[in-house]
């Protein structure tokens, strides 16, 4: 599995269930999702035939100034209702007496919310393109993680999505910049020459964001930018899969960092084997097949096994 | 790049053999203590002379000896970043394995990547010469381990951007 998918598969499957079991169980689950999502699964307190889906989003104040609750209203509005738990930023409620016919399809729609919302900045600036105005948009930031945001802007021609990333760990930081290095060589090939542009940076961040007050400029932080060329937004299927796509780069780039790093260790541990094997044939006292003497006639010898006998029983004494 | 390797090696097996001629010692300062004298360095009458055997000035052996042990450090050839970090990845996943590879040492000497400590007591239950065989094997597998991890490095990292862009087009 290279590529990681815009739905979170545990939500669907939770939900899945739940809505085609035959009784309704009481349930209280706690999942999570990529960059600090959590979903609370719960069946009402006051009926069991209600289930509740909280979410907690930490940047859905931000993401609400781009328009994420008309997003949220448009794809899940039979089920919004308003949260009575602050830790959590939004609900949805499903009377699971009275569900669509098609389950597995709304189990899906429900577990691409966290893409649904984050899509609100990219919505707005397609959208701004869309209008042809002249000049640069407005720049939108989306704190997704601790020290780390999503900075979209768009232009009459291009959006620009810039990706500032911490690699915490000096490993990390070097095999991030091989990879980053491929993604900007990559459109050399010809069978994807019309591929977003890619630009990388390993302290400085590019000029579109330069202005900003809060930016990390250590050796730690990376700065990715993406340049969405209107072919990939220009119609409404391209546009919905470009981003599905550009939302997950983050966490690919790190889920493929770590993987490297695990087969690493692997090939080195089978290196340590070979070395381990070497080195014991240093040693002198070894029970090998060769040391398993054997006579004309069959019988055995074996010195290391050989206990102390009494004479009259030596056999085997050579 | 590799007619330089042969000599090299052959040069650092000749040189071992001629070092680890290793004889019990019992300590000269504190009585009934037996310790390697290459690491103690107390008797100056019983360290011999530390010699380097260089292919060019990234890979380098340095082997001290004395009257009952000899320590050997190797220097591992570390071109750019990428390289660097696998050899201390490596080397220090070595280490931190360095009791059942009986010889090597946990700490390697500084400027050096990794050290081995052979003693008298090694030598008595070990064969000298395959103790020979292994530090050689060593350095030929090491050199050949970071290159094939960094080509397959950079493999993966092509594979995972044109995954990747090739979805937009």
């Amino acid at each position: 599995m290279i590529l990681l998918e815009p739905n979170s598969f545990v939500l669907e499957e939770t939900l899945l269930a739940r809505f085609t079991s035959e009784k309704p169980e009481i349930v209280d689950i706690t999942l999570v999702d990529f960059d600090n999502v959590i979903y609370h699964v719960q069946t009402s307190a006051e009926q069991r035939t209600v289930l509740n889906l909280s979410v907690e989003m930490k940047y859905y104040d931000e993401v609400r100034a781009y328009g994420a609750e008309d997003i949220l209203r448009r794809e899940y509005g039979d089920y919004l209702v308003p949260t009575v738990n602050p830790q959590y930023q939004f609900t949805l409620q499903f009377n699971l007496e009275q569900l669509p016919a098609d389950k597995a399809a709304l189990a899906k729609h429900v577990s691409l919310i966290k893409r649904n919302v984050l899509a609100s900045s990219f919505v707005r600036a397609f959208e701004y393109w869309e209008s042809q105005q002249e000049g640069a948009g407005p720049l939108m930031a989306t704190h997704y993680r601790d020290s780390e945001a999503i900075y979209v802007q768009a232009q009459h021609d291009r959006v620009t999505v810039i990706f500032s990333t911490l690699f915490k760990e000096e490993v990390d930081r070097v095999l991030g910049k091989v990879f980053l290095q491929e993604f900007v060589d990559a459109r050399r090939q010809a069978s994807i020459q019309n591929a977003p542009q890619v630009f990388y940076s390993s302290r400085e961040p590019p000029l579109e964001i330069r202005h900003l007050p809060d930016l990390r400029q250590d050796e730690s932080v990376g700065y990715v930018s993406f340049v969405l060329f209107p072919r990939h937004f220009a119609n409404e299927e391209a546009r919905e899969k470009t981003i599905s796509q550009i939302q997950l780069f983050r966490d690919y780039l790190h889920y493929h960092i770590k993987c490297a790093k695990a087969y690493m260790h692997s090939r080195m541990r089978m290196r340590v084997k070979e070395f381990l094997k070497v080195i014991n044939r240093a040693k002198p006292d070894r029970v090998t097949a060769a040391s398993d003497k054997r006579t004309a006639t069959g019988r055995y010898m074996r010195p290391h096994l050989r206990q102390p006998t009494s004479p009259q029983q030596g056999e085997s004494d050579w | 790049m590799s007619n330089t390797l042969r000599p090299y090696l052959n040069a650092v097996r000749s040189t071992l053999t001629a070092a680890m001629c290793l004889e019990n010692f019992a300590s000269q300062i504190v009585e009934k203590h037996n310790v390697p004298e290459v690491e103690a360095g107390n008797s100056q009458e019983v360290l011999l002379n530390p010699l380097v055997v260089s292919r060019n000035e990234n890979e380098q052996v340095l082997i001290e000896s004395s009257i009952n042990s000899v320590r050997v450090s190797i220097r591992i050839k570390q071109a750019d970043d990428i390289e660097r970090i696998l050899a201390h990845q490596f080397t220090r996943f070595l280490m931190m394995r360095a009791e059942s590879f009986i010889i090597l040492r946990r700490v390697p000497i500084k400027g050096y990547d990794i050290s081995f400590l052979v003693t008298n007591f090694h030598t008595e239950q070990m064969f000298k010469h395959k103790l020979v065989d292994f530090i050689i094997e060593f350095m030929e597998e090491v050199d050949k381990e970071i290159s094939e991890m960094k080509l397959s490095l950079n493999a993966r990292a092509r594979i995972v951007a044109e995954s990747y862009l090739s979805q937009f087009v």
